[in-house]
């Protein structure tokens, strides 16, 4: 399927498959109850939606979601897009540095398109991933990043991610994360989110404080069917706390982010469970 | 040797935030991950790799060393009277 797919961009124009998804987007919908429900409490209790408007928005959300997978292919079939970054100066700061850092990602969006966008020529790019993705996906992503210093971490039971993460940021490299959802450790920070208490995991910003590195959130979001904006956002806290009370802080501040964020772009919000309840973290 | 062993335990309390946790509570053979012992889990396992290197001038680069080194705070006692640079 996902070879047949990248083979499919080869020859058909990516808007014309884009229409294609949009009449497949219902039955999707219909089969995916669980992640429809989730969304449409999150346009219902956190947009403040009305009924039909909430269901026509999960609707969008959908076909957004079904947008940044499809081109996320037709990028692996060589398809490029328009990127502009807002708050490039962010990373470059950081970039040109000696010191390592982080780059903390989200499920919104399309993170993968980062890779193109934020290069460096001296530090490597080192993303922790989950260890049970397709054989088809991680090839695709190594042999587009093969000419390049971009890495991959998948997350083990031995913990012997941590020990690359620990290296890569003693080196002075860039380790990039998700912070919206756990890997690994199962703790978390409570933080305000859309209005309501919500749970992040603490590992990424847990990493910041011990490793004593800046952290970046990286949001990459689709603002038309060939173009990407990447906002690069350092997160802050007061340094003069303790360590626990730190991490706490970064992960109020990645969450207020994310937060701005989406609700500029909320049909590109992907986590598809009940966020707010603490039970997918 | 043992005193050793009851700094490492002081400090992990410390890093940890084990506020309940008494250092003669832990048994130093007792596994550090895992449900049984003190259930330790990865963020934890950073913290220690950072405290090796600040507190002993240990890098723990080797992602094999890991396993081994963090089986229980006797066995880290043992690698740090070794290997310790500071």
């Amino acid at each position: 399927m996902q070879k047949a797919l990248i083979a499919l961009f080869k020859v058909v124009p990516l808007e014309l498959i884009y229409c294609v998804m949009a009449l497949v987007v219902p039955f999707y919908m219909l089969f995916n109850h669980k992640g429809y429900t989730a969304m449409y409490h999150f346009f219902r209790q956190r947009m403040g939606k009305g009924v039909l408007s909430a269901v026509l928005h999960v609707y969008l959300n959908h076909f957004a979601f079904g947008q940044v997978v499809l081109d996320r292919f037709a990028t692996y079939a060589g398809v490029r897009f328009k990127l502009t970054v807002d708050g490039n100066e962010n990373y470059l700061h950081l970039n040109e540095g000696e010191k390592g850092f982080l780059m903390l990602s989200s499920h919104v969006g399309n993170y993968e398109q980062a890779g193109y966008v934020l290069k460096s020529d001296h530090k490597t790019f080192n993303a922790l991933v989950y260890n049970g993705e397709s054989p088809i996906v991680m090839n695709g992503r190594n042999r587009q990043f093969a000419d390049s210093n971009i890495h991959m971490i998948p997350v083990q039971s031995d913990m012997s991610h941590l020990f690359l993460i620990n290296k890569a940021l003693d080196d002075g490299n860039i380790v990039s994360m998700p912070a919206d959802r756990c890997l690994g450790s199962a703790k978390s920070a409570t933080c305000q989110f859309f209005g309501a208490e919500a749970k992040f995991p603490l590992g990424p910003f847990a990493t910041a404080v011990q490793k004593e590195v800046p952290a970046l959130a990286v949001m990459v979001m689709k603002e038309g069917s060939r173009s990407y904006r990447a906002y690069v956002r350092p997160l802050v806290c007061d340094a003069s706390l303790q360590p626990r009370q730190q991490m706490a802080a970064l992960a109020q501040s990645f969450a207020s982010t994310l937060e701005e964020t989406v609700r500029h772009y909320p049909h590109q919000w992907y986590n598809y469970y009940e966020f707010w309840d603490g039970t997918g973290v | 040797m043992e005193q050793l062993i009851q700094k490492l335990k002081q400090e992990i309390i410390e890093v940890l935030n084990l506020e309940d946790i008494k250092p003669d509570d832990i048994d130093a053979n007792a596994p550090l991950f895992g449900t049984e012992g003190l259930g330790l889990d990865s963020i934890d396992a950073l913290e220690l790799i950072v405290l090796m290197e600040k507190n002993y001038g240990i890098r723990l680069q080797d992602p094999n060393q890991g396993k081994e080194i963090f089986k229980s705070i006797s066995v880290m006692a043992d690698y740090i009277s070794k290997n310790r640079t500071k």
